[in-house]
């Protein structure tokens, strides 16, 4: 299963899908009356609308290092790494804007200047991190894309069905909630092994719980109003229920379980490194540059470039992920917040 | 209300059931029971020790069902730990051989050392921090308060662990960087830091949730009537407001209040405090299953816990509960 | 409008805010309180603090065999013999618990004696083991129970076979116990040992062995009392307090020895804590053997008892930085210096930071006797029958360039497997297969795989690395060799492993290129380097990880490992390095070594490799610490002010903006 999530066609595959699946929804969210209104207000919304350009932009630079394009010799290269190809690599750590290297024994001139210095091995910082965007796109990606179908799924079956349906799905959701989650996840990582896919498979199982609480009572108010029992009347079936009627009015709330969500799976990839399950080897991320500045801050003169990177990018995608839900949450629901 | 709670407490069995069975078979996934002898014994083990201490833990039987002529059917594995774990015979330590109730009782202590008083603190900042914004609502410091309070929830809890022990603690030589010791009233200088940071790390997030349940509060009718009436601003806030918010505070975080004893991953390992969080840390790295089980089944059991106390509370405060 | 005494009431709560924090605080020593203050005549008790990175894994001294644990058992439990602190070129081996070095008997049929007698009058500590809860005195029996646990396999010694091969009786002990069962029958006498009077026992091998007394300096052949171990048995007993059950620890974490320290705390996960022996007495402070430099301090505990500290309490820190941050600030007593503090602590001149000599710190180097190198998979279909592509790989490797970045240059390049300080280690021997990138892509052409690739196939040549990589470092240390032999045109691909899946692996020679291998020595002989490369020594017995297998090796082997150092030893030392070198079955990194920051209050006393701490002789100038942290720690006051500044801010801006709200 790794072997197959390793492969970089497959992951670009599942992100495209991941994105194509997100475009599917506003498409078909748009055509009701509620979401319109959402985006008439959102327009008006300053911060949200600066989040959510930020976040755009975010996704563009995830889409320039997904996109491969082959090499004649060596392997393949991502579109960010043939734009930044003129940017030298050093043997190891030099400060931001620095002309000789943080060495060792004695500092040695640089092939080029860094703005945001190099890291352990001389990579750039600045390309490491912008790198490290896919990472988290795709984690956030794959991982959306097992736990938003699951958890809304499930979700409605529960509220719309009741009884026994409710009840199954309820015990099993209560009894992964009850295991405390950093330990299922390090313990699916160890099973299925490190990985990106993998990773998204170990968060898309423990993510969906949430999801699907939060659909199930949404779903069990809609049940209650006269449209949901005017469609039964009129003999429709069950799934055409599920799907035309129900479907529509909780999906503003999967849109802004799902923004608010990501922050949360970009933080936990920072936690997963540190207890050494987190990204593979040669996968830039933010959380293992996180991870990897424990031990830069002992040294002297401070290698602080690396912690400040990664934190800074991280904190931007975050905060615009959370700004967002939140301007998307003012739009819906106009009353609260 | 009893039978409502008997039939609570009933319901957490199968639950408690399902998380034995999906610990269990996840342990045996993630690392065999050889590969585990093995990083016990160390690099220089022979095939010989690792069979003993194998046999030595009931290890060399199957799975689930013991399908041998002459044993019992149940003489299993899982059953074997299933019935320790029903009497709470949690056993002993893979590693240290030790027992895991002493273990448990003496990690809970520094664990709550830490969590209680970050967790009251963290509440009693958050909830203060909430009512200023909604006494300054819509002011500049309103949204610069929300916006600090995303800011705070954005940044990754390490970066809070690293920046407090090497400025605070080094540079301030306010606390010491590390440590821990109990010895009465000189415990404080090692847990303030780790309870500080702790209660920061949580702050944005419950200043923002407490601050939509104090406005919430706060567009009510009696609260209208009460200021025609001519109650002061201040006097409205501090005690109607902040009374019929707490309620609904109260049921949304008691059911944080049993798993404080699980301790903090993080802030215990960076600073070295011997609780429950350090102890299953230790227990993942070094492969001690009997240890991380026996938290498992302690941390989904407290989770219940909670689970009920929200359940009684709800009950307490709105009467509909209680004739169902 | 702000209240006129507003500068008063900033006072008064900056002075609150600063009174709780000093009154909660107590300062910023992050130690637990010691035992006790006083010695009983009155001067101050002293304690050690030290730190440990991970946890020992087992404190039987039959069974354990990492660092961590030896750290623990050597000041605890005693061995027969010991090395010299101080003369370390050549090591010298003195006794301990025996009165003298044992001499060797040749014996007509080709067998060796050795006659041993221990010191008369050395109990071991107190304990509730034994009858009245009074240790008892040291007999030969102690030893012979000893050397029969070892032969036991239930207990697992990891030397048996080592030890089985030269001492008479041992292997038909195992052999008996295995077939009963696992039970060996400690009634049944082994013939190698036999115990002459209470203090005397004669050593039986088979053939002659010279290396033995360096097993006698080991801690698995150290004498145990049989009480210890059948009383901490693991098993719950009705004699805790009060006649409560209570499960007792088991040996393997209860030590009882006759040591200078007895292990009073082990708190897994959080600390160790050792205290002093009263009643120890088998050795003293050595009265000669120091280098000159040492003179004046070394000269005054001539002769003293041992040990010279009261206290010795290891902290588990698995993490750097606070280790750092708490050796700068005065609270721990020594300090190896990691790769990353490295740059805070040394110049690039490899002298100390002025900032910290000034304080009166020292820097001082240690080299381990120890090889690391990454271990070739000589039975891979590729690379096992390519001797150019292993020595193409072995010339690829930039390890210079490796412990520069990761190791701040301060290991040596190991050029020979042999460590430096070993008999057989040639100075000036240069590995003709160290980097040389043009070699290596000549060589490369030689093998087969000219630029890297396939020329049947066209496309590069695919490796495979397996690592044992769970931190950060050893994550961009799996990145940076995998650069190093892609710079051939091949493709290598990594693959992490758990610590255990590794070893695994490398038992099942499931890899082709391990990465992370490397031997300590046990003692030093070259026979201790070679017996990794010998033909009969496969894993999972032994740790030959390569399966490397020449006759020609073995021979020489064989004919080396019962001989006494002497020229024509040497001879075929050399011989034999030749050989693995031009063979390359492993790519030859370091000898690690590390720096270690050293305290002005906490002299180096000993410096031995081969001591795993020496903590008896260790000694710590109490006056000059209590004054040194009171200077390292001073506590500034504007932070508080800053904050208390932005606190009054806050309630000053809520008092007029709420007022305008009532408007």
């Amino acid at each position: 299963m790794n072997a197959l999530f390793e492969n970089l066609w497959v992951q670009n595959t599942l992100v495209l899908a991941g994105l194509a699946v997100w475009a599917a929804l506003l498409v078909h969210g748009s055509r009701s009356e509620r979401w319109r209104r959402a985006w008439l207000r959102l327009r008006k919304d300053r911060v949200g609308m600066i989040s959510g350009c930020v976040i755009a932009l975010y996704l563009g630079v995830g889409a320039l290092e997904s996109f491969q394009i082959p090499q004649p010799t060596g392997p393949s290269l991502s579109v960010l790494g043939w734009m930044t190809r003129g940017v030298p690599r050093e043997k190891s750590y030099s400060a931001p804007l620095a002309r000789t290297s943080l060495s060792v024994a004695k500092p040695e001139p640089l092939k080029g200047r860094h703005l945001l210095g190099t890291d352990a091995l001389g990579n750039d910082t600045l390309v490491q991190t912008l790198r490290a965007c896919r990472t988290a796109l795709a984690i956030g990606g794959i991982t959306s894309l097992i736990y938003i179908p699951l958890g809304t799924l499930m979700g409605i079956l529960a509220g719309y069905y009741r009884r026994w349906v409710d009840d199954v799905i309820q015990y099993v959701y209560s009894t992964l909630a009850s295991i405390p989650s950093i330990l299922l996840l390090v313990s699916i990582l160890m099973a299925l092994g490190k990985g990106l896919g993998t990773m998204s498979v170990a968060l898309g199982v423990t993510s969906w719980v949430g999801l699907c609480r939060l659909i199930r009572g949404e779903t069990m108010r809609q049940s209650e109003r006269p449209y949901v029992a005017a469609a039964r009347a009129l003999g429709q079936s069950h799934w055409k229920i599920v799907l035309h009627h129900l479907l529509p009015n909780v999906l503003h709330l999967v849109v802004i379980n799902f923004v608010l969500g990501f922050s949360g799976l970009v933080l936990t990839e920072a936690i997963l490194s540190y207890l050494g399950v987190g990204t593979p080897v040669g996968t830039p991320s933010w959380g293992s540059m996180i991870d990897g500045a424990r031990s830069e801050f002992s040294r002297e003169p401070l290698v602080w470039w690396n912690l400040t990177s990664a934190t800074g990018a991280l904190f931007g995608l975050v905060l615009s992920l959370n700004l967002f839900g939140d301007a998307l949450r003012r739009a819906f629901d106009p009353k609260k917040g | 209300m009893f039978n409502y709670l008997i039939r609570r407490l009933l319901y957490a069995i199968p639950i408690l059931l399902g998380v034995m069975l999906i610990s269990f078979v996840l342990s045996f996934v993630v690392q065999s029971p050889e590969s585990r002898a093995r990083m016990q014994l160390g690099q220089r083990a022979t095939p010989k020790s690792v069979a003993a201490w194998l046999h030595q833990r009931g290890l060399d039987k199957p799975r689930f069902l013991n399908t041998a002529k002459d044993a019992p059917l149940l003489d299993s594995q899982f059953f074997n730990h299933l019935g320790k774990l029903v009497t709470f015979e949690l056993g002993v330590s893979d590693v240290s051989g030790r027992d895991l109730k002493e273990v448990f009782r003496e990690g809970a202590l520094p664990s709550l050392l830490i969590t209680l008083p970050a967790f009251l603190g963290g509440l009693a900042l958050a909830i203060s921090l909430a009512l200023y914004q909604v006494f300054v609502r819509h002011s500049l410091a309103d949204s610069l308060g929300s916006i600090l309070a995303v800011a705070l929830m954005s940044v990754p809890a390490m970066v809070y662990i690293i920046f407090g022990q090497a400025v605070i603690a080094l540079a301030f030589n306010y606390f010491p960087a590390f440590g821990f010791d109990l010895s009465g009233w000189s415990t404080a200088k090692f847990i303030l830091l780790p309870v500080a940071l702790m209660a920061v790390m949580g702050l944005g997030g419950d200043v923002r949730l407490f601050r939509a349940i104090f406005l919430e509060e706060i567009a009510q009718d009696y609260v209208r009537t009460a200021q025609a009436k001519g109650v002061s601003n201040a006097r409205l806030l501090f005690v109607h407001v902040l009374k019929n918010g707490m309620i609904a505070l109260i049921t949304l975080i008691v059911a944080q209040l049993p798993l404080l004893v699980m301790g903090s991953l993080l802030v215990e390992n960076f600073f070295g405090i011997p609780g429950l969080g350090n102890t299953l840390v230790l227990a993942i790295r070094q492969g001690d299953h009997a240890t991380v089980f026996a938290s498992v089944y302690l941390g989904a059991i407290l989770y219940l816990m909670g689970l009920i106390l929200t359940d009684i509370c709800y009950a307490l405060v709105d009467p509909r509960i209680r004739l169902s | 409008m702000i209240p006129v005494d507003v500068t008063a009431a900033f006072q008064r709560g900056l002075g609150m805010v600063l009174g709780l924090v000093l009154i909660a605080g107590c300062g910023n020593d992050p130690n637990p309180r010691p035992l006790r203050k006083t010695r009983p005549d009155g001067s101050p008790w002293l304690v050690m603090y030290s730190g440990m990175p991970e946890e020992p894994r087992s404190l039987d001294p039959q069974v354990a065999y990492d660092q961590m644990s030896r750290r623990i058992l050597e000041p605890v439990v005693e061995t027969l013999l010991e090395y010299h602190p101080f003369k370390t070129a050549p090591y010298e081996v003195v006794p301990a618990l025996l009165s003298e070095i044992p001499r060797r008997e040749l014996q007509a049929d080709g067998s060796v004696t050795y006659l041993c007698k221990l010191k008369p009058g050395i109990s071991y500590v107190d304990d509730p083991c034994f009858p009245g809860g009074k240790g008892r005195e040291l007999v030969a029996a102690d030893v012979h129970y000893a050397f029969q646990r070892i032969c036991d396999p239930k207990v697992g010694c990891p030397v048996f076979g080592n030890l089985a091969e030269y001492i008479r009786g041992m292997s038909q002990l195992y052999e008996r116990a295995k077939k009963n069962g696992d039970q060996l029958d400690y009634s049944e006498k082994l013939s190698g040992l036999e115990v002459i009077d209470s203090h005397t026992f004669k050593l039986h091998l088979l053939k002659p062995y010279p290396q033995i007394i360096y097993w006698l300096a080991l801690h698995f052949t150290a004498p145990v009392a049989r009480e210890a171990v059948e009383y901490y048995d693991g098993k719950p007993h009705t004699d805790g307090p009060g006649g409560r059950e209570r499960i007792r620890p088991k040996f393997a974490w209860h030590p009882v020895g006759t040591g200078p320290f007895v292990l009073h705390e082990y708190r897994p996960g959080h600390l160790i804590r050792l205290a002093r022996n009263e009643r120890y007495q088998t050795t003293v402070f050595p009265e000669e053997g120091w280098a000159p430099e040492k003179e004046s301090l070394l000269r005054p505990f001539a002769g003293r008892n041992l040990p010279l500290v009261d206290e010795v309490l290891f902290t588990m820190f698995r993490e750097e930085l606070p280790v750092v941050l708490l050796s700068r600030q005065g609270y721990l007593d020594e300090m190896r210096v990691g790769k990353d503090a490295f740059n805070s602590f040394v110049t690039p001149s490899l002298k100390l930071d002025q900032k910290y000599a000034s304080r009166g710190m020292s820097l001082e180097k240690n080299v381990e006797l120890s090889t690391f190198y990454m271990s070739l998979d000589m039975q891979d279909p590729v690379l096992g029958p390519n001797l150019k592509l292993r020595q193409a790989l072995s010339c690829a490797h930039d390890t210079q360039a490796g412990i520069d970045i990761f190791r701040n240059g301060v290991p040596p390049v190991a050029q020979q497997l042999i460590a430096p300080g070993i008999f057989g280690f040639q100075p000036g021997f240069r590995n003709p297969y160290g980097f040389n990138l043009e070699k290596a892509r000549q060589l490369m052409v030689e093998a087969g795989y000219p630029g890297g690739r396939d020329p049947k196939t066209g496309r590069p040549l695919e490796l495979t690395m397996d690592v044992n990589a769970t931190g950060a470092q050893e994550r961009q240390v799996a990145e940076f060799n995998q650069r190093q032999f892609q710079q051939l045109g091949i493709q290598v691909k990594i693959v992490e492993n758990t610590f255990a899946r590794m070893l695994e692996k490398e038992d099942q020679g499931n890899f082709q290129i391990a990465s992370g291998t490397g031997w300590g020595a046990d003692y030093p002989d070259p026979e201790n380097f070679f017996f990794l490369f010998y033909g009969k020594n496969f894993p999972p017995e032994g740790k030959n990880i390569s399966r490397y297998r020449n006759p020609e090796f073995d021979r020489l082997f064989e004919q080396m490992a019962t001989m006494e150092n002497s020229p024509e030893r040497l001879e075929i030392v050399q011989k034999m390095n030749a050989i693995l070198v031009e063979d390359c079955p492993v790519i030859l990194e370091m000898n690690k070594a590390f720096y270690v920051v050293v305290q002005p209050f906490s002299p180096r006393v000993q410096n031995n490799t081969l001591l795993e701490g020496g903590l008896k002789y260790a000694w710590i100038d109490h006056p000059l610490r209590e004054q040194k942290r009171r200077e390292w720690n001073p506590v500034p006051l504007w932070p508080l002010g800053v904050g208390v500044a932005l606190m009054m801010g806050a309630v000053f801006y809520s008092v007029r903006w709420n007022r305008r709200l009532d408007v």
